[in-house]
């Protein structure tokens, strides 16, 4: 891109949606008429609960980033609470503030902790996920349910896949069926099936996103504006057609605004990626890059369906193609239609995590299908989760050309050791190592 | 038998029973590898242990709060362990993955496997897939060093565990006495040793050792502690304990009481027997995460063992340890049991936990009975 050029920019029109959207979770979470549980999607590639007649699931790292975002005293005070009663204050902040504001009966804002009636921990290669369902059982007796993410190592295996997809199916299968009985809820079939095709349907849309951020110069999303609303209907979950809709609404915008080349920043001239969630606590460094015309593209955890594209040796970008079951698989029964929703694949194909484990090195194929100049990797000291291999990614990237710096601190839901100052010092001697002044000066 | 001078020897160990046998070693990072498939094999597994020295190497490659972790690649980067064929994982740790897969980048030569073995333990379908993952890990290994393992050669591995943690059980039992014959890190010495030894030689010394050590004249009364937390790779902490009047008289550690607790169940599907045994071994913080067993087992075993109070010792940093650590802390109030808890790191600060086990030792003295020569009521 030539240098100093500028692009018109304008505001987004999704935005006033997905606050309307996040005010409307917020209250379905408060609601007394619903069975409120903590966990998430489990292994379950769709919003499942939904299919439930009156569940609702909270899952604990966006209530715990927003605790730390928004009030970092209280943030303070229930990491506190944590950990005079024995929790390490090396554990991952969104679970130290959830778990904190549990002990101490309210939230931020004053008003009642919201009641969970359930558990259920998130299977994950991170070791705080496998962990954290307990905390929850532990204080208030409730049922929970575990699963595994399943890792091995080399090529595709179907023989190690057989066991490893009955082990999913079984623990997905027992938890809905389970449900059921202690709940007293009937599961609709029916409706999940539908909840299946709405949630394929979202996935087309983001990868769609990401490819148009990815691919167009200058990009029409930074993954500031994206991170504002990348969890509704996953992590923040509502209504299943409210989701699908707002999607399509943010994918159409998105393509209008490529199109019409309409930049996220107006100056563009330096594109990075990163490699995990940034300091939720402190989201202004991206706002302070863009004054040096430095936009952040994100990373293959904010693009999830989109982190699997890759740039083939002929220079084309394409998709690693999942294994899937077809289309017009017959789902007559309970257990196929969760099987269909557990996936064909026991070991994900790759992206956000698997890829950190199994693929260190794709993360320099995520670069170069963002166009990335740099990379701003974070490592952070209560975070194994998030910082697993980092060291190593940088060196991949170096090699592969980008220019990468880290920054440390405690965990994206952690304030405590975040030195800001030292950061912003350091972004501005990344920057003008490489020839970038801010617009102001 | 100097069981401290196997475990401070142990390359020189390795290296001799590489030139003795020629057959291949094979370092294991995790408390829930089977061994019995390696040693079936004929290899002889090696626990690697951390051990701090001076690091200007691992930085570049791993960034790891917690240190033995960041040892670990120091010392395989310095080539302190230039003899191990080959590195084994299994799912557990992150940090203890991380360490592996850089000692394994480090040297493409290293045969190397991650074992997944279940986080969730319970499920019936649990032991379906360990069994699979350990059938893969079997036919590698045959591979590796074109020795076919049959089911004769796993029966006589399965018997030599089962013999080396019987015998170790038995060692342990004598730590129950009023006045124990055998202290706290003289034992941590022995199971640290089984780690790291052809286990039927192993066997061997701890089978004459038994009658040595029943012979020996009970010590002092001593104030009766255990261990509780992260994994150790010395024994500094016991020895000081002892030298201040105190015995650990029972742990639980995963390379400690964990490593040697139950045995194998034997069936005609060998693999299964294997693999039920580690899903149902005491459980560490990570194998531990649906119901909680691991706190009633360390409430079990300080009743067991009569202890006084309990030391918890978390490795700074690490994140299992202090995800557990306030159940643990939960059931010991509960049952009314004296605990101090700190954090350490490789290495020792010595002063610093000095003064601590100190003030914790002298808060326990005066309501101790048996300090007072009450066991002498039952003629010991």
């Amino acid at each position: 891109m030539a240098k100093g050029q500028k692009w018109e920019t304008r505001p987004l029109d999704f935005w006033n949606k997905a606050k309307e959207l996040r005010a409307g979770w917020q209250k379905s979470i408060e609601s007394k008429e619903k069975v409120v549980g903590q966990g998430n999607t489990f292994d379950l590639s769709f919003d499942w609960q939904a299919a439930f007649p009156a569940v609702t699931v909270i899952e604990d790292n966006p209530v715990g980033s927003m605790m730390q975002n928004k009030n970092e005293p209280y943030a303070r005070k229930a990491r506190l609470a944590s950990e005079v009663r024995g929790w390490g204050r090396e554990i991952c902040g969104y679970q130290g503030n959830c778990w904190g504001a549990q002990f101490l009966g309210y939230i931020d804002d004053g008003t009642a902790w919201p009641d969970r009636k359930f558990v259920i921990p998130m299977p994950c290669v991170c070791d705080q996920h496998a962990k954290r369902g307990q905390q929850a059982r532990d204080f208030e007796n409730m049922p929970q349910w575990m699963a595994d993410r399943l890792i091995y190592f080399g090529e595709y295996d179907e023989e190690r896949e057989k066991p490893m997809l009955e082990h999913k199916v079984y623990c997905n299968y027992r938890i809905i069926n389970d449900m059921e009985r202690i709940f007293g809820q009937q599961f609709d079939e029916e409706e999940c099936a539908k909840l299946m095709a709405g949630s394929k349907e979202v996935r087309e849309y983001s990868r769609e996103i990401s490819y148009l951020m990815a691919r167009t110069i200058p990009s029409p999303l930074s993954v500031k504006d994206l991170y504002s609303v990348y969890t509704i209907g996953g992590l923040t979950k509502i209504d299943p057609d409210a989701t699908v809709q707002f999607w399509r609404m943010v994918r159409d915008e998105v393509k209008w605004r490529a199109e019409n080349q309409i930049a996220a920043v107006g100056n563009e001239q330096f594109r990075f990626i990163e490699a995990h969630p940034p300091s939720w606590h402190y989201m202004k460094y991206y706002r302070y890059l863009e004054q040096y015309g430095a936009i952040c593209l994100g990373s293959e955890y904010s693009h999830g369906a989109g982190s699997n594209y890759e740039v083939r040796p002929d220079g084309s970008i394409g998709l690693r193609v999942d294994k899937t079951y077809p289309d017009d698989m017959e789902m007559t029964t309970r257990e196929d239609i969760i099987r269909v929703g557990s996936g064909a694949l026991a070991r994900p194909a790759g992206g956000f995590k698997t890829n950190e484990y199994i693929y260190r090195d794709r993360i320099v194929q995520f670069a170069q299908f963002m166009q990335a100049d740099g990379a701003l990797l974070a490592i952070w000291r209560h975070g194994v989760g998030c910082t697993l291999t980092r060291k190593e990614q940088a060196m991949y990237l170096r090699d592969a050309g980008l220019n990468v710096i880290h920054y440390e601190g405690s965990q994206p839901g952690d304030r405590t050791d975040l030195d800001e100052k030292r950061l912003l010092d350091q972004l501005d001697t990344w920057m003008e190592s490489q020839g970038l002044r801010k617009v102001t000066e | 038998m100097d069981f401290k001078a196997l475990v401070e020897n142990r390359h020189e160990y390795a290296k001799a029973w590489k030139a003795k046998t020629g057959g291949k070693v094979l370092g294991w990072y995790e408390p829930y590898f089977p061994e019995e498939i390696a040693y079936a094999a004929g290899i002889l597994p090696v626990r690697i242990l951390a051990r701090h020295y001076p690091d200007d190497v691992s930085d570049k490659w791993i960034y790891a709060c917690c240190y033995p972790v960041r040892d670990m690649v120091n010392q395989f980067l310095k080539g302190r362990y230039d003899y191990v064929d080959g590195l084994v994982n299994v799912e557990g740790c992150q940090w203890m993955y991380n360490s592996w897969e850089v000692a394994v980048n480090n040297n493409p030569k290293l045969w190397n496997h991650y074992l997944f073995l279940p986080d969730h333990t319970d499920a019936p379908t649990s032991k379906t897939v360990l069994r699979s993952e350990l059938n893969v890990m079997k036919g590698l290994m045959e591979e590796w060093t074109g020795k076919k393992i049959t089911d004769e050669d796993l029966d006589r591995s399965i018997e030599i565990h089962n013999k080396n943690r019987l015998l170790l059980k038995q060692i342990s039992e004598m730590r129950r006495m009023d006045r124990p014959l055998i202290h706290g890190a003289e034992m941590m010495q022995i199971v640290l040793a089984s780690q790291l030894m052809d286990k039927a030689e192993m066997n061997e010394i701890l089978e004459k050792f038994i009658p040595e050590l029943e012979a020996r004249k009970p010590g002092e009364d001593r104030i009766r502690l255990m261990l509780i937390g992260s994994e150790t790779w010395d024994t500094e902490l016991e020895e000081m304990v002892e030298a201040m009047g105190g015995d650990i008289v029972v742990d639980e550690l995963d390379n400690g009481t964990s490593y040697y607790w139950n045995n194998i169940i034997p069936q005609k599907d060998r693999l299964m027997a294997i693999g039920l045994r580690y899903l149902g071994r005491p459980k560490n913080p990570i194998k531990d995460n649906n119901w909680r067993r691991r706190p009633q087992h360390i409430f079990e075993l300080a009743e067991d063992y009569n202890v006084d109070g309990a030391l918890i010792v978390k490795q700074i940093y690490c994140h299992l340890h202090g995800t557990d650590n306030y159940a643990v802390w939960k059931i010991l109030r509960e049952r009314y049991i004296p605990y101090h808890f700190f954090e350490r790191d490789t290495t020792l600060p010595i002063e610093d936990t000095r003064l601590r086990l100190e003030s914790f030792m002298n808060m326990l003295k005066p309501g101790l009975t048996h300090l007072a020569g009450w066991h002498k009521a039952y003629g010991e």
